[in-house]
């Protein structure tokens, strides 16, 4: 009978092994990633740039909520929360037990004193409305947080779950920006300046099973063959964005690694100047919108990964409108309207491209080649990012321009008739002003549908396509997000293989 | 020798002051908002403001060029914008890469060039001659960062002997830190290896006929001793001239080859610098560089005199 005990015993202990191993995720390891671009600081309060949060965002840093791999809210550092039935006031019961990696605990003071500390005047945080929404902040005890505002905020939830509204240490925040210290999963180690970011495993984390991984480098490499070349001789492990397109088909042929080519929130849009002529014809923003033949661009550009979009709203974000029909590519119609504007025989314009992206360059050649078909000739002028953002996006020195909206949620953009497309629509600014004080799902759902659809209407901008979230990765790399519906590189539940 | 000495100095005050007048009103007057650049597209005006004049770019043009120059004299260190530490410190630690880069690249450079120039000159018109003069066209035709390339396609992707780039560091791995630069260092060297051996076997043939040669030769001493003791010692002064301006270069201008090894060095540091608008980075960097071509150019002229006892430094 002893020896059947034991039998039993070591079948129980050993059986499982081999099916556990193929699916459970192992601890250990280190990852280095590529990306492009070097962050400047690392402080995601201090600095609306996506090249922070997809380093240091849900790595060392947390928010109440966080944003899972589906594009859904899950609690980070809050455990629930709920709205009152107007809107108006939030409870956010928030984790116990949570440290900072430099040891100062984690409460609803500490909450507070950050959401404070980013509406407050001088404020570096680059998005101060997010918090000056909130009227009256309260906590009844330790673990809770009431949020009274002062208007109903829609986006409230969504602002909360980005990289603005992360919650830093009382004590240990002045250095943020160099040495950043936060509740995430990894601590930071060492920033080499120009060349990479290392973060370790917290230990401490409040969830004890995670994260898998020891130790996580970033590494900023620019040139695109450079990063192949880094992944193929095993300097790197994965290139985690904007992996160039057309260097994609080879490494997907190769046994080593795998290519994901998921959905980002990143927009690329033909920017349009809304106030001068001719673009000001609505008539001639929709006869360019036929012309376009966006599917064409995304093989051509972007060697055929990428989705084609009507609207400004990423298909991974809810209450996405699907607007792509649209503008059908048709020259007949594009031209007719063309014809209807007051120019049948075309007329010349310039597009303004951005040097350092270069989706941006080839698209606007493959656009100038379209337009051109409806008499459209297009001077095409590749421009530096810092005269760029001088003289198209603050001077609106420009007609037309190319660029990626990297941000999810930011249809809002188009209610702001100074940003540089300079579109002025009081029917939009209506509907948008009616979707944020949306009480429910439903309403939520139908005042975001009708903004999508003016903005598609109006054909405000040229809707290409969304950025693919291109990553090529070792095939023993585990658990890499396939989409990307926030700004952020997750590397909680990432593990290796073995 | 000490009047030599002050004149040098003089020259080197007055062409940083110059320097740093250009690069300030050009770093002034170009469009790219550093604080916009930080902040991204999205960001609200008054959080623009707030950074604007916490970074001190809301002071007039005289006030933001005192600031700089009033705290480089006192030899106090700008706060780098984009890395938010001192400029000095980021100068020393992308310097640990391109010097050791650029001394290697002038070693490979001299270690072709010497031989091949000296061999290419001694047997002037033959085969070898014809043959030495076609691979430096070669390699003055060759883009350092296609070779570059092509060099991590051979001995990284398809051997594996090299990493594709990067830098461990000199503290944490000596020998890596090395190997990381050989690649680099060559690709740069054959470029500057090409123009040397051109420059080393016009200069041999003119010394080569030159009287002293001749009676070298009627003393009866071997042939070896009239080539590498009597004559290449002269024939190394123009030689040496180009070297120091090409060490100055090597210094300013890797950013190319740093890119495609994505190298953390001086080059690649500025680079970035500049689309970043991190200008106080821009502006030592460039006085930097201004001061180091002078350095290096004078360090050349003291071997003159070593080389040629009768060129005299006045």
């Amino acid at each position: 009978m002893k020896r059947f005990v034991f039998f039993i015993l070591m079948l129980v202990l050993i059986a499982p092994a081999p099916w556990v191993s193929a699916a459970t995720p192992q601890k250990g390891g280190s990852l280095t990633i590529c990306v492009g671009d070097e962050p400047p600081g690392l402080d995601p309060t201090a600095s609306a740039s996506s090249a922070i949060d997809r380093v240091v965002y849900a790595n060392i840093m947390e928010g109440l909520i966080k944003v899972d791999r589906n594009g859904q809210f899950v609690p980070g550092l809050a455990t629930s929360w709920n709205a009152s039935p107007d809107g108006k006031v939030y409870m956010f019961y928030l984790r116990q037990g949570v440290t900072f990696h430099n040891g100062e605990p984690f409460n609803a003071q500490v909450a507070k004193w950050n959401l404070e500390r980013s509406a407050a005047q001088g404020t570096k945080n680059a998005h101060p409305e997010f918090f000056r929404v909130i009227e009256k902040i309260e906590t009844p005890d330790d673990n809770t947080l009431k949020l009274t505002l002062k208007v109903v905020d829609a986006l409230f939830i969504v602002h909360m779950a980005e990289g603005d509204a992360v919650m830093l240490p009382m004590k240990g925040f002045e250095n943020t920006a160099a040495a950043p210290i936060g509740t995430g999963p990894f601590k930071f180690a060492k920033w080499n300046r120009g060349d990479s970011v290392e973060m370790v495993r917290n230990e401490n984390y409040w969830n004890p099973r995670l994260p898998y991984l020891d130790k996580v480098t970033y590494r900023f490499i620019k040139d695109v063959s450079a990063q192949v070349a880094a992944l193929k001789a095993g300097d790197v492990d994965i290139i985690g964005w904007l992996l160039a397109p057309e260097l994609a088909a080879d490494i997907a042929k190769d046994k080593r690694f795998k290519v994901f080519a998921g959905a980002s929130t990143s927009e690329v849009i033909m920017s349009t100047n809304n106030k001068v002529k001719p673009f000001n014809n609505k008539l001639v923003r929709q006869a360019m919108a036929y012309a376009i033949d966006r599917q064409t661009v995304i093989d051509l550009v972007m060697s055929g990964y990428g989705t084609v979009i009507g609207s400004h709203w990423p298909p991974v974000t809810p209450y996405y409108k699907d607007m792509t029909g649209r503008f059908p590519h048709d020259l007949k119609k594009a031209k007719e309207l063309m014809a209807k504007a007051g120019y049948p025989n075309g007329f010349e314009a310039t597009i303004k491209l951005p040097a350092i992206y270069a989706y941006a360059r080839r698209a606007g050649e493959v656009i100038a080649d379209m337009l051109g078909q409806i008499g459209i000739k297009l001077k095409i002028e590749v421009v530096e990012w810092g005269y760029w953002l001088d003289r198209v996006f603050k001077q609106k020195d420009f007609e037309l321009s190319m660029i990626g909206h990297a941000e999810a949620w930011d249809i809002g953009i188009y209610a702001n008739p100074n940003y540089y497309f300079q579109y002025d629509s009081q029917e939009f600014r209506d509907a948008y002003d009616k979707a944020l004080k949306a009480p429910n799902k439903a309403e939520k759902a139908k005042w975001f549908g009708r903004c999508q659809e003016i903005v598609a209407e109006d054909a405000v901008n040229g809707f290409l396509f969304l950025t693919p979230a291109l990553s090529a990765m070792k095939v023993e790399l585990m658990g890499w997000w396939q989409d990307y519906p926030t700004i952020a590189m997750d590397c909680t539940a990432v593990w290796w293989k073995k | 020798m000490l009047r030599y000495f002050a004149k040098k100095l003089i020259t080197l005050v007055l062409l940083l002051f110059l320097v740093s007048i250009t690069v300030f009103s050009v770093l002034f007057v170009l469009p790219g908002d550093p604080a916009q650049i930080i902040l991204g597209i999205n960001a609200t005006p008054e959080s623009l403001a707030n950074l604007r004049a916490e970074l001190g770019l809301d002071k007039s043009f005289m006030g933001q060029y005192t600031d700089w120059i009033g705290n480089l004299l006192l030899g106090r260190s700008h706060q780098s914008i984009h890395y938010k530490m001192p400029v000095f410190d980021l100068i020393l630690g992308s310097l640990a890469v391109t010097g050791p880069m650029a001394l290697l690249a002038m070693l490979f450079a001299l270690a072709i060039a010497l031989p091949s120039g000296i061999y290419a000159a001694r047997h002037q018109n033959q085969a070898g001659d014809v043959t030495v003069m076609f691979c430096t066209q070669l390699g003055l035709a060759t883009p350092e960062f296609w070779l570059g390339i092509l060099l991590t396609l051979l001995f990284s992707v398809q051997l594996g002997w090299f990493s594709a780039g990067g830098f461990p560091g000199w503290s944490t791995d000596f020998w890596g830190s090395l190997k990381a630069l050989l690649l680099p260092a060559f690709a740069l060297g054959v470029i500057r290896a090409s123009i040397l051996t051109r420059l080393t076997r016009s200069s041999m043939l003119e010394v080569l006929r030159e009287d002293y040669v001749r009676t070298a030769r009627a003393k009866g001493l071997k042939e070896r001793t009239v080539v590498y003791v009597h004559a290449l010692r002269n024939a190394l002064v123009p030689v040496l001239t180009i070297m120091g301006l090409q060490l100055g270069q090597l210094l300013a201008g890797t950013i190319i080859i740093e890119n495609v090894y994505f190298l953390p060095g001086l080059g690649r540091l500025v680079f970035n610098a500049i689309g970043q608008r991190d200008l106080p980075v821009v502006r030592d960097i460039v006085l930097f560089m201004a001061a180091a071509v002078v350095v290096v150019n004078f360090l050349v002229d003291l071997t003159y005199a070593f080389l040629d006892p009768r060129i005299r430094l006045e």
